[in-house]
C-alpha cells in the first residue's frame, strides 16, 4: 500500500502544467496503524527491527529528536502512527505480522518540508496566465457574457431534465448513497399537503404551531420546502426534485395559510423540533432587520448544543440587477443559525439572494440552488416551479441529512462537515460562504 | 399590549418555571414556556419591559418580529 502520489516519475495527467520538482524524501516510511479501542502493541521483532522508540515512554509524549534519529522505529502512540527505517522486505514482513491485530492503513515515504519562500517569478507567470483566460472568455463569450466568468473552470450549465431538477443534478443528490434513512428533517414554514401522492407512505409527523390552522398547507411553500428537502426518488410523474427521499418529515406549521407568523409560532416549532431530536431544522423565512434578534441566537445555540442544526434563508432582500446586495436578515443572521445563499443554473447569485452583513453571524455561511426551482405543491396543482433563498435552503437542509446519516455528526460538527465538503466557487465568500453544498459520494 | 420574546440565562434553564412566574408577577401574560429553548413568550404593557428584563434569570426581552411570505403565486418566494 505504498502511497500512489510519490511514484518518482509521475505527475498529473489532465494536461495541467505542474511546475517543480518531485518532493524531497528522506527514506524512512510513515506507517499508519488502524486505530481501535482495544490496540494490541506491535510486534517489531517480526520485521526485524529492534530498536523502537515509543512516545509513551517520554514523559508528556516528547519523543527528543536524537531517538527520533537512532531508533528504527519511532512509535507516536497517540496518533497510531511510526516513522520506519525499513527496507521493502521488513515493510513487507511487518504488513504481515500485524495484519489481523494493527492493521496498516498506509505507507508513505517520509518527506522533507521546507519554509514556504515567494517564488515571485512564479507568481507573476500564473498572474498572466490568470488574466489572459479571463481576457479570452470576455472577449470571446460562449455564454451569456458575465454569468460564464463566474461558474469555475470546465463547469457545465446545469437544466431540468426528464430525470431530476437541476439542483438534485448540482449537488450530486444523484449520484448518492444516502437517502436520508432514519435522519428526523423539521421543515418549519406553512405546513405541508398531507394528501400529495408523492409523500405517500412516508413517516410524516405533522403540527400546527399557528392559532385557529391546521398543519394542512394553505398557502403552498411549506410543500415546495418539504419537497425538495425530502421528496421521493421516483416521483408519481415528472422529475425528481427531492434531496433526502427517505428522511422522516417532521413538517412544523409556523407560517400562516396567508404566509404570516411571529415568534411565538416559530420559536414553538423549534422547541418541538428540538425536543423531537430532529438532527435538522429548515426555516425559509426571514424578516429584514439587520440585528440578529436575542431569542434566535438563544434557540441557534441550545439546538445546536442539543444535536439540532437550525438552517435558514438569507433573505431575498437583494436587487443586484441594481447594485442592491440586500443583507442576511433575521433569524438566519444570529452566530448560531446557518444562512443559505441562493445560486442559479450557471453557479451565479440570484440577482435577489442577500450578502453577509460584516456583524458577527450576518454571514452568508453556504448556497444552494434557489433559481427556478420545481418542486411538490398542494394538489391539485401538484408542482410549481419558484425561485428564492427559501428554495436553496431546503436543498442544504436534505443535503444536511445525508451527511448526518452518513457521518453520524450532529450540530456544529455536521455544519462544519456541510462547509468543507461543499464546492468552492469563484462567486465571493460574502455571497456563498463556503461554496455549492454537495452530497456525500 | 406588544408580543415579547423573553430568553432566559442558561443557569436559570432548569427553574425556568420560576423565571415565567416572576415574569407574570410584573404583569406579563405568560403564553408558552419553551423548556426545550429557555424562551418564554407572552405580552406585556410596552412600559413593563423594564421590570420583564430586571427579572432574575432574564437576559433578554424582545418585541416579536413578525414575518410575511409573498403571494403564492409570486414568482419569487
Amino acid at each position: 500500500m505504498i502511497d500512489p502520489r510519490f511514484e518518482a516519475t509521475a505527475g498529473p495527467s489532465d494536461g495541467r502544467a505542474w511546475s517543480g520538482p518531485p518532493p524531497e524524501t528522506t527514506g524512512r516510511q510513515i506507517v499508519v496503524f488502524a486505530q481501535g479501542d482495544d490496540e494490541p502493541s506491535i510486534n517489531w521483532e517480526h520485521a526485524g527491527i529492534s530498536s523502537v522508540a515509543d512516545s509513551r515512554d517520554f514523559s508528556g509524549g516528547e519523543v527528543s529528536p536524537d531517538a527520533l534519529q537512532d531508533a528504527q522505529a519511532t512509535v507516536f502512540a497517540e496518533l497510531g502512527i511510526a516513522v520506519v527505517s525499513a527496507d521493502v522486505g521488513q515493510m513487507g514482513a511487518l504488513q504481515a505480522a500485524v495484519a489481523e491485530s494493527r492493521p496498516v492503513l498506509s505507507v508513505s515515504p517520509e518527506l522533507v518540508h521546507h519554509v514556504l519562500h515567494h517564488d515571485v517569478e512564479g507568481y507573476a507567470q500564473a498572474y498572466r496566465d490568470g488574466v489572459n483566460d479571463l481576457a479570452g472568455r470576455l472577449l470571446h463569450p460562449e455564454g451569456s457574457g458575465t454569468a460564464q466568468i463566474a461558474a469555475p473552470p470546465g463547469s457545465a450549465l446545469f437544466a431540468d431534465t426528464p430525470q431530476a431538477t437541476w439542483g438534485i443534478q448540482a449537488t450530486k443528490a444523484l449520484s448518492t448513497p444516502r437517502s436520508g434513512r432514519g435522519i428526523k428533517v423539521a421543515v418549519l414554514d406553512t405546513g405541508f399537503d398531507l394528501g400529495h401522492p408523492d409523500f405517500a407512505g412516508r413517516n410524516v409527523t405533522a403540527q400546527s404551531f399557528v392559532q385557529g390552522e391546521q398543519a394542512q398547507d394553505g398557502h403552498g411553500h411549506g410543500t415546495h420546502c418539504i419537497g425538495t428537502s425530502c421528496g421521493p426518488r421516483t416521483p408519481s410523474t415528472g422529475p425528481r426534485y427531492g434531496v433526502a427521499y427517505e428522511a422522516d418529515i417532521f413538517a412544523g406549521k409556523v407560517l400562516s395559510n396567508s404566509g404570516s407568523g411571529s415568534d411565538a409560532g416559530i420559536l414553538a416549532g423549534i422547541n418541538w423540533a428540538v425536543t423531537n431530536r430532529c438532527p435538522v431544522i429548515s426555516m425559509s423565512l426571514g424578516a429584514n432587520v439587520q440585528q440578529a434578534h436575542p431569542p434566535y441566537s438563544a434557540a441557534g445555540a441550545r439546538a445546536l448544543q442539543r444535536g439540532s442544526l437550525i438552517i435558514a434563508a438569507a433573505g431575498n432582500n437583494a436587487d443586484r440587477r441594481s447594485g442592491n446586495f440586500g443583507f442576511v436578515g433575521a433569524p438566519a443572521n444570529s452566530v448560531e443559525i446557518m444562512a443559505v445563499g441562493a445560486l442559479d443554473m450557471q453557479l451565479g447569485m440570484a440577482y435577489f439572494s442577500a450578502r453577509s452583513l460584516p456583524a458577527r453571524g450576518g454571514q452568508v455561511d453556504i448556497a444552494g440552488p434557489g433559481w427556478q426551482v420545481y418542486s411538490s405543491w398542494p394538489m391539485p396543482t401538484r408542482y410549481r416551479t419558484i425561485s428564492g433563498t427559501s428554495m436553496a435552503t431546503p436543498h442544504v437542509a436534505g443535503l444536511a441529512a445525508l451527511w448526518a446519516e452518513a457521518t453520524g455528526r450532529r450540530g456544529l460538527e455536521l455544519w462544519a462537515t456541510l462547509c468543507t465538503e461543499s464546492e468552492r466557487l469563484l462567486q465571493p465568500s460574502l455571497d456563498v460562504g463556503s461554496g455549492l453544498a454537495l452530497a456525500p459520494q | 399590549m406588544v408580543q415579547l420574546s423573553v430568553t432566559v440565562d442558561d443557569g436559570h434553564l432548569t427553574a425556568i418555571d420560576d423565571v415565567a412566574q416572576a415574569l407574570r408577577a410584573q404583569g406579563m401574560q405568560v403564553d408558552q414556556v419553551l423548556d426545550g429553548l429557555g424562551i418564554i413568550t407572552g405580552s406585556a404593557p410596552a412600559d413593563s419591559r423594564p421590570a420583564l428584563t430586571g427579572v432574575e434569570g432574564v437576559v433578554s426581552v424582545d418585541e416579536q418580529l413578525t414575518y410575511q411570505l409573498p403571494p403564492p403565486d409570486s414568482a419569487v418566494q
